[in-house]
């Protein structure tokens, strides 16, 4: 056995020396492209993906999302249940969120959404909606009157450039009505407009808490959810458990809990796409290589019967031909590897401008590795089959060069 | 020894039955140089490919010393082939993509040999056909008859008991020609090599020991063996 692959070896080594240099660069080119193109769109939606999730903990969930229970509409007894889960070990901060319906009005234009009221100071520790401002200021405790906008809410002048129902432009300073589902009309002025550039976050209203309670007239111990961020590095089952264990009796799910059904159907449907995709790629290779090998092996038809002819094992010279694939296979992946890097680089630097955030692709090892095994598998197959149709002609046939 | 009972090979051309032998029956003495001779499309040839199990017989067989050749598998042909037989073909039949040198190796490498001595043996080989100072030029950088000295090298690497040689001069000038008809004498005198040599020409016939003709897929002349003064 080990004798074989030595002669294998030897002639592929040799033909790949000596054969046609343009024709071989082609191949590990072509190659390297096809691993490049099998890497990239799944690249592109594990960034989407990526993004996604980090839009989520970073505007609408933080780490742990605690919701009431089935049946209920509120978490009752907000600041016990916030005191408690400030003391849990591993968590940073916890806030509030209270939630009502409005309508706000403006010029004529109205908007129906949920308007939301927290504690500006637990806010900015949980979420980084702060960071996010496209004009005007965050809210601060104690600030009256005023009202902060999602992106979405505001809108533009130009109503084309909207995705929902808007304001129609409205501009930190100017002033707004809310009526409340309660039946309380406010006037409102804007104190500022965020943009994170999540579809449901930009799309949300936000109150301070003591403003709300203005609002239903009375002190709020009741919350729609809370939020909570937890210390850096902390595995977050283990703060839910905690915070179970504490006798909290409300729904807790950490991010990803939220997000599995959530997005587990986009990520399939992504992954049919991306499936797809990857089958087209090597359905390219392996007829790229089938062709090579094939005019290869047919153009050395006579000195394959000559090799057979002189005792050189049929299997040894399918080998040469597998092991040549093989060899283009790993230069091309090598190629294919250093143009992603090359191409990771350029999107971390520029990365892909999306409505919904700037898609930075991730190109993931393990991935990586999985494409470079199917590539390999297809191509020494795509190798094999003209090799082994050619070197099990007739001796006397081949060496004629008679098909 | 090679012993072949009345081998026959018909091949279809379409529909058309063509008979290439005819139930040919032969014994070649070990170290014996026999000529095979006869007209374009007499079987002589295709003789030669299946005693050098090149071909598959339609009936009869071919033994070599007491092997039944064509009893073996496709795998354990490849072997004997490789070990026991040297085949030089009319046009040379060299693998492009390799050196004289290593033209010559190959088949030592394939039979196992360790990588010194299989470089070493097929060096000396070279040497001994003339080919010292050509060893590292490929077969495109030879002449024909260069070409033709590698090919009867690499067909005695392995050293084989027989060496089948299918029109080795066919090709070349006369001075080339006779250049390796000396060769295979050198090889037949020094080691006993049997040979067996399909050839039409005239003046190939004192190299021989004995010469067989055929026609239409019959021996029609077994041939005597000659004495020194025949020749």
């Amino acid at each position: 056995m080990l004798q074989k692959i030595r002669v294998m070896l030897f002639l592929a080594w040799r033909s790949i020396q000596r054969g046609g240099r343009a024709g071989l660069m082609l191949n590990i080119v072509i190659i390297a492209l096809v691993f490049t193109n099998m890497l990239l769109l799944p690249s592109i939606i594990t960034g989407a993906v990526e993004l996604f999730n980090e839009q989520t903990v970073d505007y609408q969930t933080s780490d742990i999302l605690i919701s009431p229970r089935e049946d209920d509409r509120y978490i009752a007894d907000v600041d016990t249940l916030l005191a408690k889960i400030n003391r849990i070990p591993g968590v940073h901060r916890a806030s509030a969120r209270f939630a009502m319906g409005g309508t706000l009005i403006y010029k004529g234009k109205t908007v129906s959404v949920p308007v939301t009221a927290f504690y500006p100071r637990d806010e900015v520790e949980v979420t980084l909606i702060n960071t996010k401002m496209k004009s005007g200021t965050f809210l601060s405790s104690g600030d009256t009157g005023e009202i902060l906008l999602g992106n979405f809410v505001a809108g533009s002048e130009d109503e084309s450039e909207d995705f929902f129902a808007s304001l129609g432009g409205v501009r930190v300073g100017d002033s707004i009505t809310v009526n409340f589902e309660n039946g309380v009309s406010r006037e409102y002025r804007v104190k500022g407009i965020f943009q994170t550039k999540s579809y449901t976050v930009d799309y949300m209203v936000f109150l301070p808490w003591e403003e709300m309670e203005e609002i239903i007239g009375h002190e709020n111990t009741l919350a729609t959810e809370v939020l909570v961020k937890t210390d850096e590095g902390v595995d977050l089952d283990v703060v839910k458990m905690r915070i179970l264990s504490f006798g909290v009796g409300e729904k807790v799910k950490t991010w990803k809990d939220v997000l599995s059904g959530l997005v587990e159907e986009s990520i399939e449907s992504f992954n049919i796409i991306n499936q797809i995709s990857m089958l087209v790629s090597l359905v390219i290779a392996v007829v790229v290589i089938f062709v090579i090998i094939t005019i290869k092996a047919v153009h050395q038809r006579r000195e394959i019967g000559i090799l057979k002819a002189i005792g050189i094992d049929q299997d040894i010279v399918i080998g040469s031909y597998v092991t040549q694939v093989l060899f283009i296979c790993l230069l091309g992946t090598i190629l294919g590897f250093i143009i992603s890097q090359v191409l990771m680089i350029y999107f971390n630097a520029y990365p892909l401008e999306f409505p919904d955030g700037n898609v930075v692709p991730v190109f993931e090892y393990v991935t990586m590795l999985e494409n470079t095994a199917l590539l390999f598998v297809a191509s020494a197959a795509a190798g094999y089959v003209p090799a082994w149709r050619i070197a099990r002609q007739n001796i006397l046939d081949a060496i004629r060069g008679q098909a | 020894m090679i012993t072949v009972e009345d081998l026959e090979r018909v091949y279809l051309m379409g529909k058309v039955e063509v008979h290439a032998l005819r139930g040919v029956s032969l014994s070649v003495k070990q170290g014996e140089f026999l000529g095979v001779t006869g007209e374009s499309g007499s079987g002589k040839s295709t003789l030669l490919h299946l005693v050098g199990i090149l071909d598959q017989p339609t009936a009869g067989r071919v033994l070599i010393d007491t092997t039944d050749v064509y009893r073996l598998s496709a795998e354990e042909q490849s072997r004997f082939r490789l070990g026991r037989i040297g085949f030089v073909f009319q046009e040379y039949a060299l693998i492009q993509e390799l050196t004289a040198l290593e033209n010559v190796y190959l088949p030592s490498l394939a039979a196992g040999n360790s990588h010194r001595d299989h470089e070493e043996h097929a060096g000396a080989i070279l040497e001994k056909v003339g080919l010292e100072g050509r060893l590292n030029h490929l077969p495109r950088e030879l002449s024909g008859g260069e070409q033709q000295r590698v090919a009867i090298a690499r067909a005695l690497v392995n050293d084989p008991g027989i060496l089948l040689a299918d029109e080795p001069c066919a090709n070349l000038d006369s001075e080339n020609s006779r250049n390796i008809m000396d060769i295979f004498a050198d090889i037949n005198r020094e080691t006993g090599q049997t040979i067996m040599m399909v050839s039409h020409e005239a003046w190939h016939r004192p190299y021989f020991d004995r010469i067989i003709r055929l026609r239409d897929g019959r021996i029609v002349d077994a041939g005597d063996v000659f004495d020194d003064e025949e020749r």
